[in-house]
């Protein structure tokens, strides 16, 4: 009763290289579509009862990538894609996509955001789906089954589709500049009144930096550029790295936060093909794994214990501090946030 | 013109998986379906899973003849899981229950009615000498009394005057000593819907009957009424899913349901040992109806009674 093996990777794939195509057009994603032709991921004689099952794990999967914390592209990329698998599914009646009350405002709001920026294709294929009726309004995103699961599956999601967790961006936003900028040319002006030469203020009053709000903005704007930098590289690097070494043991994951943080970034495809025998003998080492990330990933033990790190060392000295920032924004996505992990990036 | 972007062009079968996918899905799909013929495991489908999905899918789509029993707009659907009371030793990891569809806008009272259990049915009283007397009436109407319990207060059902107020022993133990249970109230079943109720989806509630027969209620989901579900308000609460139980059959015949059981039975050879009418009374009795050897009877319902 867990979930449709497979599916996550195909998704994830085909999401993954919408991204790459850096468009949000709708003829785009249909040509990757067409390529992979997703439309079969329904066949191979599945009978009605478990057909409908599939059908709804397949909805709820793809229906998390539209909500956010993810970056704009994927969301569309979600929308499309489940615009596709409804229509194409074989149930009969439809099976619905089930959307919860919570998220149903921040929905609307990037169906605004779709219509503002004029991306008319994806605005169009939403109001379809409304107006097909496809959508189920829940007062919670999952519905519950009461199996005993034996492992506790928590959805790692690709880390590339999530956007930069941009927390300097929240607070410094374009309403905030504003706002300092009135405050400072008041403040300036009050200095004004109450000096001797009514033109410019005393210089025994001059305790700021007159230009800070505009190198505020100055600031930001070059984090913000130093993040996306920092994102393709992160991209380049997972590709010049394909040699997965599954068999290394895992000696010093504890001590280097960096190279987990990398080898989280990785956590792809390559755990379908590790060995899950391996994780059964060496689940007493996982234990620490686990507690440390998210909960669960047995299969996934190899993968992350690759080091890749006698061929990557060079670079992730190099990267050392932006891998850093990295982890930060990945321990907060998979939620628990563990005083070790500080400690180790202190010390870096 | 975006629909057909969409479709293949080709008309493919749906029970043929593409040779040259490149969906992982269906490579691991495949290789199963190939796993299943290569050991010639025939796949088809069981009537059980026949009954679940006609459970499930019967009422999709059901208009009402009469208007008036259309369900609205904007009415709330809520998915109940009622879990059996029988804690067989089998069960121990996933406990059986059935789930049933219903709308915000019922009282509790009709759930309560569409809730069947077997010790609804259960005949009090000991038979062996009267077989043929074995009354008629069965524990659900003598002992009518019931309440449901969510989030702190029990409705008790008062629609019958010999309906008690069962849930007053316990509001009374929780005062009597400072138990840590806040304040416990009582109201009467049949004033609420279920939209009065403030609920926590996945909370186990509980639902108790004939004073000691408890079901645990769980609320799995609310949604909106939507255009494809069933809108004739007559089916709800709408059964969709049951759990399937194995009857117990007769000891002698194996081929009827048991409809007795006998205990401390000389003439039988296991205690309890469970009979269908028919082979009890030609075992136990003799052809003018007197009673051979020692044994006590009653009457027995088996709980797969429903399916």
């Amino acid at each position: 009763m867990g979930s449709v093996p497979g599916l996550q990777a195909d998704c994830e794939e085909l999401l993954g290289a919408f991204q790459q195509a850096d468009t949000v057009r709708f003829e785009r994603f249909a040509e990757l579509w067409r390529e992979r032709r997703f439309h079969a991921i329904f066949y191979g004689r599945i009978r009605a009862l478990e057909r409908n099952k599939l059908t709804k794990k397949t909805l709820e999967l793809a229906q998390q990538y539209f909500l956010p914390p993810y970056a704009f592209q994927i969301r569309v990329g979600a929308l499309y894609l489940l615009y596709g698998l409804y229509n194409t599914q074989l149930c009969q009646p439809k099976q619905k996509i089930r959307i919860a009350l919570k998220d149903w405002p921040e929905i609307q709001r990037f169906q605004q955001d779709l219509i503002d920026s004029q991306h008319y294709d994806a605005a169009y294929i939403f109001r379809t789906l409304r107006l097909a009726r496809a959508f189920h309004f829940t007062a919670m995103p999952k519905l519950l089954n009461y199996r005993t699961k034996k492992k506790i599956q928590e959805n790692e999601f690709k880390e590339e589709f999530k956007d930069p967790s941009n927390r300097v961006n929240s607070l410094i936003t374009n309403d905030v500049l504003e706002e300092l900028m009135n405050i400072h040319d008041h403040y300036q002006k009050m200095k004004c009144v109450i000096s001797t030469d009514k033109s410019q203020p005393d210089k025994a009053l001059s305790l700021i930096k007159d230009e800070f709000v505009i190198t505020l903005k100055d600031i930001t704007l070059e984090h913000q550029e130093w993040q996306q930098n920092r994102m393709k590289l992160f991209l380049n690097a997972k590709e010049t790295d394909e040699i997965p070494n599954q068999k290394e043991e895992a000696t010093l994951l504890e001590s280097e936060g960096s190279e987990r943080a990398n080898a989280l970034a990785r956590i792809k495809y390559r755990s379908y093909s590790a060995v899950v025998e391996a994780s059964k003998s060496r689940r007493h080492r996982q234990v620490k794994l686990e507690s440390s990330e998210s909960g669960s990933n047995f299969g996934k033990s190899p993968s992350r214990n690759k080091k890749n790190s006698r061929r990557l060392q060079p670079a992730k000295r190099r990267d050392a501090v932006e891998i850093k920032v990295a982890k930060e924004t990945v321990t907060r996505h998979i939620g628990m946030p563990i005083i070790t992990e500080e400690e180790n990036l202190d010390e870096e | 013109s975006i629909d057909v972007l969409m479709s293949s062009d080709k008309e493919k079968d749906p029970d043929v998986i593409p040779e040259d996918s490149s969906l992982l899905t269906l490579r691991i799909r495949k290789k199963a379906l190939e796993r299943r013929e290569e050991t010639i495991i025939v796949d088809r489908a069981c009537r059980q899973e026949t009954l679940a999905y006609e459970m499930e899918s019967h009422a999709i789509g059901k208009r009402p003849d009469n208007p008036a029993d259309l369900v609205e707009e904007g009415e709330l659907l809520l998915t109940l899981n009622i879990f059996y009371p029988v804690i067989f030793q089998k069960h121990k990891d996933h406990k059986p229950y059935q789930t049933v569809l219903v709308l915000g806008s019922q009282k509790l009272t009709e759930l309560r009615d569409s809730i069947s259990c077997v010790s609804d049915l259960q005949i009090g009283g000991e038979f062996s000498s009267q077989p043929d007397q074995a009354p008629e009436h069965i524990s659900k109407d003598l002992y009518k009394s019931a309440f449901f319990y969510f989030e702190g207060i029990f409705y008790n059902d008062k629609r019958y005057p010999e309906c008690r107020d069962l849930s007053r022993t316990i509001i009374e133990w929780s005062e009597s000593h400072d138990r840590g249970y806040g304040s416990l109230q009582s109201a009467k079943m049949e004033d609420y819907t279920f939209n009065d109720l403030s609920v926590k989806i996945g909370f186990p509630y509980l639902f108790c009957h004939q004073g000691n027969c408890e079901h645990i209620v769980i609320i799995t989901d609310i949604r909106l009424i939507h255009h494809d579900d069933c809108l004739d308000r007559n089916l709800y609460p709408l059964l969709i899913k049951k759990h399937w139980l194995c009857t117990r059959k007769c000891f002698v015949c194996k081929m009827y349901t048991a409809r007795w059981v006998t205990n401390n039975d000389s003439l039988a050879p296991e205690d309890p040992c469970f009979f269908c009418d028919v082979c009890f009374r030609m075992l136990h009795y003799d052809a003018e109806g007197n009673k051979l050897g020692e044994f006590l009877a009653y009457p027995y319902v088996d709980p797969g009674i429903f399916n």
